[in-house]
């Protein structure tokens, strides 16, 4: 007794750590097999209730005993208890099958069949004293009382559940579904029938025909159930069937019954308007007119229908999970098509790490790969014979591998597959038709290949079926426009002395040139560049890169600086917007650029007032020219200074005017340029104190948005040569 | 912090509860076979990703050329000669029929019609109506599917760039590549799935900021990561100045054993996901090489994609790049392209913005279909929402500007699944509210999802109290798109 308690309470907990995790994971990822365990359900739930009943009795019959349990007592107990819920279950069934709608026939079966239960567990009682010590007869007794059980419920499922309940590959659940419309759909077949077998025939079948009705056909629905025809021909408002399908959902009457999957506005729409139309089972989809209100619902519903889902079926099992992660590196992936799928999707990365024998390691899982992917791997002929044994396989992919196509006759015993990818390959036409000989074949990518347009027509013209992609072709008449060149460092325009300036283009073969002179370079004009430019003080370089078969570029347009002299100490004399300050006066001899992405990190910035700094070098150096830097972004209000007045001197108590520059306001919206120089010639000499005043503009013209306001200065650098 | 402490000490729940407790174990072990991933594989303690795509997948990656700053769909693809000749008259009430405005143009007291500065021509099979824009575009009619009908609910960019990428306007949500990341995991082990590359055209500009690749609350693995322009495409990837590849292993096994011995010690799940991020930086430190050279490009790729491909940070580029990502089994790779803010300009900027987008937008399409990896991979092309088809400001003769508008906008998605070579849905002849078939945000991110293999509904993570999705609670697949 305690062994058989021990095996019960452990499977009780097996069980019980399996009801957890069906707490939490999605129990529908299960394979069918499992899942057909569930339609126990319906059979076993009755268990644990009589069961759990009989607890009462029993409990209070141990009680009134002080554990002095007779075994046969208790037994004969269980008997009357079942013998009781028997005979109370079919009366109860009579009461139930008066109400009709059920299948006659089952319904006969389970009415004999559960009246015989009754009886028989009744008889059980009688049995058990008189054949008390005659063990093999009473088995054999209860073993038929069992079936008879068994055989009864099986009837009892199949009224309540429908027939073919308990078959194991039973139609999924379907839902509605909509055919394709041809010229000979039926707006009934193709529309009304599909909804009605979803949602309503459930009920009204020939095994189960609640209130008589049975909608297996139409010839059925016309002759109607109980309370009367379904419709009305032409009159929606007096079809009883459109009548239930308005009313409220608590309303007993209401249908499809309160539980039971509702129909869709579009669908009580949609038989509304057949039962308007007439309810002619003969007219078809595309005879009604493109304003027909049927049609448009009809429409409606074809496009919005649920999409099925088409999940190609494999013949073979899947492989072992173990073996799958086994055989799975960061280089090899091996991944299912889908959870559950069966098919497996083999992809190498990382050209590195690839080796010839990967693919030969994973044989044992052959069976299963429907893709292989060595895209840009550096794979060879020898491939091919790997793949071959892959006897599933319906797509490969060798773009960018080192096969030269003449081992892909090997292919022809796979008998799956549909497409390879050879772009970016050695592969010509010659080796093209060996692949001819795959009967399942249907796309061939050669993109870049040695496979010509004239290959191409040909193999179209003589294997139509299979499509030949050659993919881009250049249009050798186009001639697109070059980028321009640009420095090799474009955040680096401040250059050291000895610094070099180096131009590059992308593309190979093409040829820069440049001029010096701010005038615009061609093909012919501008000087070729052959070597890095070496500069002095300020240059300004245009350039444009050429080539054969393409049309020239737009010039680029680069200013580089030399280092200028460095000032000691320097001092800003007004005070710049507040929200502007960079790093002070320090910010004007930094080397640094403002950039689009640190424009103002960099940039000094003033519109209340004037820009002016006082700059002191402690030995007087000569210097000739002073460039400013700033930023020319009308949209931002950022224009030149109108103009820009120099004093030097030893000491700021002497220094004289010793240069201006007059720029004035602009004419028009200038480009935007964050980067314009600004070049002041002055009297040569050394200076020890040079003060700078650039004078915003006052009042923008006409042009500007913000005409009248006054226009802002900002500075990045400053350049003392 | 205190999240973290909470989560760790959340995770003697499930596992450690079914691997300890001595009888469930050969239960527990069959269920680990049974439901896989869900179990014991995924990172996530929390959800229940498949890591697998549910059903077969139509596409298996997502390549998102977001055109940002909202491109106008009257001057694109919604062709409205309705509105050239109504050109300056205004926009009727029961048109408009009490549309909110943006701040810019409420205070207009006209709302003249402006019809568009570009012609248009009828391209491909399904005769989809082109601007003379996008000459290379309309050369691809055939293989696109143009979605005329998208709306959307919020009227400024952050928003609805917002919105368009996490399912909500309040960017506290995982993005779309992030979601994609987490219900189907990595196809390379070797790079991140989720990818994201940035440029700048030179029309009017909006920003981008990185909450639009956010995980979000989602594991950090699932962030998206951005691949710049510069010398370095993957920042700190690069081995420091001095240090070779051995010294680096070396380093990297060193470290593991240590982290190793704090995972014995501590049982945090994280110190595992570290020792498994830090040992994927060093694969990525030779396949991100791998993909940026592009020295090795031939001819007819450049001419393909047009000779700004081989400058790094242009649109052309990250178009080449993205191809080379997404063929090397990146998952979600997203672009965006800033510029398309038209309030002024327009024919200006537009003709600029399409200079740069056109020729390469078209190409990654052909490319991908050439290598025979169109049918499996999406592309998306579109802006966050449309423009408004009256004028924002002055009507120039030759220059005009458009507003924003979120009641109707083209779009088009190509490869992965999507019916190619047609238009879906209508808008009115004002080119302003829709007429037929609408497709929501949410409907798009379920269709997507639905063509990667995913419904939905079902992919969601718990988080606060309550499970999320990318469509929240709406969306539905929008089947006259696919194939």
């Amino acid at each position: 007794m305690s062994r058989h308690l021990s095996v019960l309470s452990n499977l009780i907990i097996v069980l019980q750590v399996f009801l957890v995790v069906f707490c939490f994971v999605d129990v529908s990822v299960l394979p069918h097999s499992i899942l057909f365990i569930g339609k126990l359900h319906p059979v076993v739930l009755h268990l644990p209730i009589t069961l759990i009943i009989l607890l009462i009795p029993f409990s209070l019959y141990v009680q009134k005993r002080n554990e002095q349990v007779d075994i046969n007592a208790l037994f004969e107990l269980t008997l009357h208890y079942v013998a009781l819920i028997a005979t109370l279950t079919a009366l109860a069934g009579f009461l139930l099958a008066a109400g009709g709608g059920y299948d006659a026939e089952a319904l006969r079966f389970h009415k004999w069949l559960g009246v015989t239960i009754a009886f028989v567990s009744h008889a059980l009682i009688y049995l058990r004293k008189a054949l008390a010590s005659r063990f093999m007869v009473w088995n054999t007794a209860l073993a038929c009382a069992l079936i008879v059980t068994i055989a009864g419920s099986h009837y009892g499922g199949t009224l309540t559940h429908g027939e073919g309940f308990f078959a194991f590959n039973d139609k999924k659940e379907s839902g509605v579904v909509i055919p394709t419309f041809t010229k000979k759909t039926t707006v009934f077949a193709g529309a009304v029938q599909p909804v009605l077998m979803a949602k309503c025939a459930y009920c009204h079948n020939d095994q189960k025909m609640k209130g008589g009705l049975n909608m297996k056909d139409i010839a059925s629905m016309i002759k109607g159930g109980k309370n009367g025809a379904m419709w009305v021909s032409g009159d929606p408002e007096k079809s009883m069937m459109v009548q239930r399908m308005l009313l409220d959902l608590d309303d007993k009457n209401h249908m499809p019954p309160k539980g039971k999957t509702q129909l869709s506005s579009a669908e009580m729409h949609l038989f509304a308007e057949w039962i308007r139309a007439g309810a002619n089972a003969k007219t078809t989809y595309h005879s009604l007119a493109q304003t027909d209100t049927l049609r448009k619902i009809i429409t409606k519903i074809i496009e919005t229908r649920p999409v099925l889902k088409e999940e190609k079926v494999y013949a073979f099992a899947s492989a072992s999970n173990s073996k799958i992660q086994e055989l799975n590196t960061p280089f090899r992936r091996i991944l299912p098509v889908a959870a559950n799928s069966p098919a497996l999707v083999v992809k190498f990365y990382l050209k590195e790490k690839y080796d010839a024998n990967m693919l030969k390691e994973i044989s044992s899982i052959k069976t299963q790969i429907v893709e292989v992917n060595l895209s840009n791997m550096p794979a060879d002929d020898n491939v091919i014979s790997a793949l071959t044994s892959f006897e599933n396989i319906e797509r490969i992919n060798l773009n960018g591998t080192a096969i030269t196509g003449k081992t892909l006759g090997e292919l022809n015993a796979n008998k799956h597959l549909e497409q390879i990818s050879l772009a970016a390959t050695q592969v010509d036409k010659s080796t093209m038709e060996a692949l001819t000989k795959i009967p399942s074949l249907k796309k061939v990518f050669l993109w870049n290949s040695k496979v010509t347009i004239g290959d191409a027509a040909e193999l179209k013209k003589k294997y139509p079926a299979i499509v030949w992609d050659l993919g881009y072709v250049p249009d050798a008449a186009e001639r697109l426009k070059l980028t321009p060149p640009f420095p090799v460092d474009v955040e680096k325009i401040i250059l050291d002395k000895g610094d070099n300036i180096v131009l590059k283009h992308p593309l190979p073969g093409v040829q820069i040139r440049y001029t010096l002179d701010g005038t615009e370079p061609d093909s012919v004009n501008g000087k070729l560049y052959t070597e890095p430019l070496s500069l002095s003080g300020m240059v300004h370089i245009i350039a444009i890169a050429t080539s054969e078969g393409w049309a020239n570029s737009n010039s680029s347009n680069n200013t580089f600086f030399e280092k200028g002299l460095h000032f000691d100490s320097a001092r800003l004399i007004t005070p710049p917007s507040d929200r502007y300050k960079a790093k002070g006066a320090r910010s004007l001899n930094d080397g640094k650029k403002g950039f689009p992405e640190n424009l103002f990190m960099n940039l000094l910035g003033y519109q209340d007032n004037p820009f002016k700094a006082g700059f002191y070098f402690n030995q007087g150096k000569p210097i000739s020219q002073i460039i400013l830097s700033v930023m020319q972004n009308s949209g931002a209000f950022a224009l030149p200074p109108e103009r820009i007045i120099i004093k030097g001197g030893d000491s700021p108590a002497n220094a004289k005017v010793i240069g201006t520059l007059n720029i004035g306001i602009p004419k028009k919206d200038p480009e935007v340029n964050i980067n314009l120089p600004l070049a002041v010639s002055i009297t040569k000499g050394n200076y020890r104190y040079i003060e700078i005043e650039a004078d915003n503009i006052t009042k923008l013209p006409k042009w500007h948005n913000g005409k009248g306001q006054k226009g802002w200065v900002f500075l990045d650098e400053v350049f003392f040569y | 912090m205190e999240n973290q402490e909470k989560q760790f000490r959340l995770n003697v729940t499930r596992r450690h509860f079914l691997t300890k407790a001595g009888l469930g174990f050969g239960s527990a072990a069959l269920g680990s076979l049974l439901f896989k991933d869900q179990l014991f594989g995924a990172n996530d303690a929390s959800s229940l990703p498949l890591g697998l795509a549910q059903y077969a997948p139509k596409a298996k990656r997502i390549i998102y050329l977001f055109q940002n700053g909202a491109p106008s769909q009257l001057e694109t693809f919604d062709y409205k000669p309705l509105l050239n000749k109504m050109h300056g008259e205004e926009l009727p009430a029961s048109i408009r029929m009490g549309q909110r405005l943006t701040g810019m143009t409420a205070n207009q007291d006209k709302f003249p019609l402006i019809g568009s500065t570009f012609g248009f021509s009828q391209y491909g099979q399904s005769g989809a109506w082109i601007s003379s824009l996008f000459p290379n575009m309309a050369s691809i009619a055939d293989d696109i599917c143009i979605v005329k009908t998208m709306n959307t609910e919020a009227i400024n960019h952050d928003p609805a760039l917002t919105f368009f990428q996490t399912g909500s306007q309040q960017g506290n949500r995982p993005s779309m590549g992030a979601w994609m990341s987490y219900g189907l995991g990595s196809e390379n082990a070797n790079l991140p799935a989720y990818t994201v590359l940035l440029s700048r055209g030179r029309g009017n500009g909006q920003g981008v900021y990185s909450k639009l690749w956010s995980n979000g609350f989602l594991d950090s693995v699932h962030q998206g990561v951005v691949f710049s322009s510069g010398e370095n495409p993957v920042l700190y990837l690069n081995n420091p100045e001095g240090q070779d590849k051995k010294s680096r292993r070396d380093m990297l096994d060193e470290l593991a054993k240590f982290n190793s011995e704090a995972f014995e010690n501590f049982g945090d799940p994280e110190i595992n996901t570290r020792i498994k991020q830090y040992e994927m930086s060093y694969r990525m430190q030779s396949a991100v090489p791998e993909l940026t050279d592009l020295s090795k490009e031939s001819d007819n790729t450049i001419k393909m994609y047009g000779p700004d491909c081989l400058v790094p940070g242009t649109y052309a580029a990250n178009c080449l790049l993205a191809r080379k990502l997404s063929e090397s089994g990146v998952r979600f790779v997203q672009l965006y392209h800033q510029g398309w803010d038209t309030h002024g300009n327009l024919a200006n900027d537009m003709t600029m913005q399409a200079e740069d987008v056109d020729r390469a937008s078209a190409a990654l399409v052909k490319d991908l279909k050439q290598r025979g990896l169109l049918d499996e991979t999406l592309v998306i092309w579109g802006g966050e929402f449309g423009r408004t088809n009256y004028c924002q400001g002055k009507i120039d003769k030759d220059n005009y500007g458009r507003d924003h508008h979120p009641k109707c906008f083209s779009i088009w998605m190509a490869g992965g699944g999507i019916k190619p070579g047609t238009v879906y849905g209508e808008t009115d002849e004002f080119g302003y509210n829709i007429t037929r078939d609408p497709v929501s945000v949410h409907d798009f991110h379920a269709t997507v999802l639905h063509l990667m293999g995913i419904n939905h509904e079902q992919l969601t993570y718990k988080h606060l109290g309550r499970r999320y999705r990318l469509t929240d609670v709406a969306g539905q697949v929008v089947n006259g798109i696919i194939a």
